[in-house]
């Protein structure tokens, strides 16, 4: 395995100037919109168009080759057919940029043609000592550096923002996918710090990134969605891996649960295994977490950008709303947490301090009459009573007693405590803006029980991998 | 081990790309593996005189180049008791192999005789083989074994090389595992030997890179304390030619 040279990856994120190879003047067009990125004055970078049929492209400078523009090139992102990227890997190989972005389609996934013509833009570019994403791919969007390739123009497809808590990176072997959680996280306003459209993986792969990543001190939780890996990439991505996630999490969706190794089995290992069983495996066993989709993974990736991962497994559910409280419990032990209730010792604090009609248990239903001071006191007595590792905050609304100076209750005690808390907030606009500023208060906040409690699962998976034998395990 | 390249080789030299149930056992024994007492013989008296020293009863296995699944082509005979039942039971397998042979238009190598082994105790049937996926590379697999594996498929996977925390997760992860256990007054299982076989296997798969399928199956595992040992031995190597690596 040769090491990962971060600083060749570096540049795709933090380039200072970047030139458009096909650069374009038609409206819609590619070579048109990624121009459009780069001129917002967010990019501070200098930006240059390639294209012997302009002198200027909305306003940047335009030149026939590389070789014309007098400064040094950082990154190069590569919109023409795929027929003309020989020539163009020349022209940046003797310009001596190191990075490129192949936007193109029309390689090594159309067929043994196109495969050719990729072969030769990755051999002329190991000579020049050039990094490729791509090609077939959207590219990269950073939201500290500005840099975007997405060739989607801002009113169809929105751009997330960085979050001054914590962030995400998505790397994705789908482009469209790419775009669509770029558009999505937008709307969402969960930070996100890098997304990375990765296509036909040429060059750069899954696990450049994850070295990369896993330094990058903008980026607290790594996901990726992956269809494959190139023969024994799996297990060079296994590897790196091992290294990152005792201090970062890493979520992993994998489509293409294949069967592709059976067929020539002659072993009942070989004909059980399957692709996915051995996936499967290879990511628990580097403490990978894997969700069912992107919606979880979304989830379990705000809770763990967000808060601590836990300590132990055990939940305690504090509702204003009974039928809240068992969905999230049901929710909770379905995922095999613990859910215990009160000591007695605790049960005779909770019941001198709370109206004796609220239901003290597990959950602990502080009743529809509840104001803020009453989960002041669940909070305090069972944070100090240290039988609980986790909290889930179930805070209906729809109540006129209880008002939003609840979420500077939970805001606290989550801060004075250190523990992981999820809130859990169902209802329509009031609800959800509610929500929100909880989560601007740093707590993630959930719009069902179900989803919360995949939430919490995320923080005491993370901190069993994270602990390993420190993590107080105590569901069987 | 020097010992295994040695197979591997004369195995690819001839052709094949398993190695016969003695040379797995040979392999296995040098890396610590509890295998029940065996030899080879290549004549009736001789597997009469070898199966005494390894004590009654005995079972029987076809060892030829040519035949991979010993049982499809009549080549095993199993729990015999005495010398007869031995000297008949080598007889038998010659002749069964040879139709089989004819039936499948192959002229069937029988200079190797036959493998003799103790038969073994019978303990809970436990399945250990070795997979090498495409993307990932070397896998071990474990479950219940026997009949079981294709029909439950209660098995869990771990990359190789692995540690014994990994081993004891895996087996956690089995249905059966309650089984291991112990259940209804059944007591409980050596669990310790199983899990020293799994890491034995990922040990020797570490250093062998070229075998691409292993299948221990059955792996008996016997009344805690008592051990476990590997009945069934297969193992398939890579015969591309390429350098093997994980």
């Amino acid at each position: 395995m040769t090491p990962v040279d971060i600083d060749s990856i570096d540049l795709f994120f933090n380039a200072k100037s970047v030139a458009i190879y096909g650069a374009s003047a038609s409206q819609n067009s590619v070579g048109q919109a990624i121009v459009q990125n780069f001129i917002k004055p967010q990019y501070t970078g200098k930006v240059y168009g390639v294209n012997p049929k302009y002198t200027q492209v909305l306003g940047i400078p335009c030149f026939p080759s590389l070789q014309e523009i007098e400064d040094s090139v950082d990154l190069v992102v590569v919109a023409v057919p795929a027929r003309l990227t020989p020539r163009v890997f020349e022209d940046i190989a003797r310009k001596g940029s190191k990075a490129v972005i192949v936007i193109s389609g029309g390689f090594s996934e159309t067929g043994p043609r196109g495969a050719e013509i990729e072969d030769e833009i990755v051999a002329i570019a190991k000579k020049g000592n050039v990094r490729i994403i791509g090609p077939n791919c959207v590219g990269v969007v950073d939201t500290h550096s500005h840099i975007d390739t997405f060739f989607l123009p801002e009113y169809r497809c929105g751009r997330p923002k960085p979050s001054n808590v914590a962030n995400i990176s998505l790397v994705s072997q789908s482009g469209a996918f790419a775009a669509a959680i770029s558009d999505w996280t937008a709307e969402l306003g969960l930070g996100i710090s890098k997304l990375i459209s990765l296509g036909n993986k040429c060059d750069v792969d899954d696990d450049d990134l994850l070295c990369y990543l896993g330094d990058d001190s903008t980026t607290q939780v790594i996901c990726y969605y992956t269809e494959g890996y190139d023969e024994e990439k799996g297990r060079s991505f296994f590897d790196t891996a091992k290294t990152v996630t005792p201090y970062k999490p890493v979520l992993v969706v994998k489509s293409g649960r294949g069967q592709r190794a059976k067929a020539a089995s002659m072993s009942h290992t070989g004909s059980l295994a399957g692709s996915d069983n051995v996936a499967d495996a290879a990511y628990k066993q580097a403490g990978i977490i894997r969700p069912g989709n992107f919606e979880q993974m979304f989830d379990m990736a705000k809770a763990l950008a967000m808060q601590p991962p836990a300590r132990g497994d055990r939940v305690l559910m504090i509702t204003n709303g009974g039928g809240l409280g068992v969905m999230t419990t049901d929710a909770l032990e379905l995922l095999g947490l613990n859910i215990p209730t009160p000591s007695s010792e605790l049960e005779k604090r909770f019941n001198e301090r709370l109206p004796a009609y609220c239901a003290v248990g597990n959950p602990i239903d502080v009743v529809g009459d509840a104001n803020s001071s009453r989960y002041d006191v669940v909070l305090e007595e069972a944070i100090v009573s240290g039988e609980y590792d986790i909290f889930v905050v179930g805070m209906l609304l729809q109540t006129p007693s209880l008002e939003m100076d609840v979420t500077n209750v939970i805001a606290n005690h989550q801060r004075s405590s250190g523990l992981p808390f999820v809130v859990v907030s169902m209802g329509g606009g009031f609800t959800t803006k509610a929500g929100e500023i909880m989560a601007l208060m740093g707590v993630p906040t959930y719009a069902t029980g179900e989803k919360a409690a995949l939430a919490v699962k995320a923080l005491a998976q993370y901190g069993e991998i994270k602990y390993g034998d420190k993590f107080n395990k105590t569901a069987t | 081990m020097k010992e295994a390249k040695k197979i591997f080789k004369t195995a690819l030299e001839e052709g094949r790309t398993f190695v016969l149930e003695n040379e797995a056992k040979d392999i296995m024994e040098g890396y610590g593996i509890p295998i029940p007492p065996y030899a080879t013989a290549t004549t009736a008296d001789e597997a009469v005189e070898k199966s005494k020293s390894i004590g009654f009863p005995v079972v029987l296995k076809i060892l030829s180049k040519d035949i991979l699944h010993k049982s499809d082509a009549g080549g095993v005979k199993v729990n015999l008791k005495d010398e007869d039942a031995v000297r008949r039971a080598f007889d038998e397998i010659m002749k069964n192999v040879k139709s089989f042979g004819k039936e499948k238009g192959i002229d069937v190598d029988l200079s190797r005789g036959v493998f003799v082994s103790a038969f073994a105790d019978m303990g809970i049937e436990m399945i250990v083989g070795v997979t090498k996926d495409p993307q990932f590379g070397h896998a071990l697999m474990v479950g219940l074994g026997g009949i079981f594996v294709e029909v439950l498929k209660d098995v869990s996977f771990r990359l190789i090389p692995f540690t014994e925390s990994d081993a004891r997760e895996m087996l956690g992860e089995l249905k059966a595992y309650k089984i291991l256990e112990g259940v209804r007054g059944e007591g409980p299982r050596d669990v310790d030997a199983l899990i020293k076989i799994m890491l034995a296997i990922s040990k020797m798969v570490d250093e062998n890179p070229e075998i691409i399928e292993l299948d221990c199956n059955p792996a008996f595992v016997y009344a805690k304390g008592k051990g476990a040992v590997v009945v069934d031995a297969r193992i398939l190597i890579d015969g591309s030619g390429k350098p093997a690596s994980h």
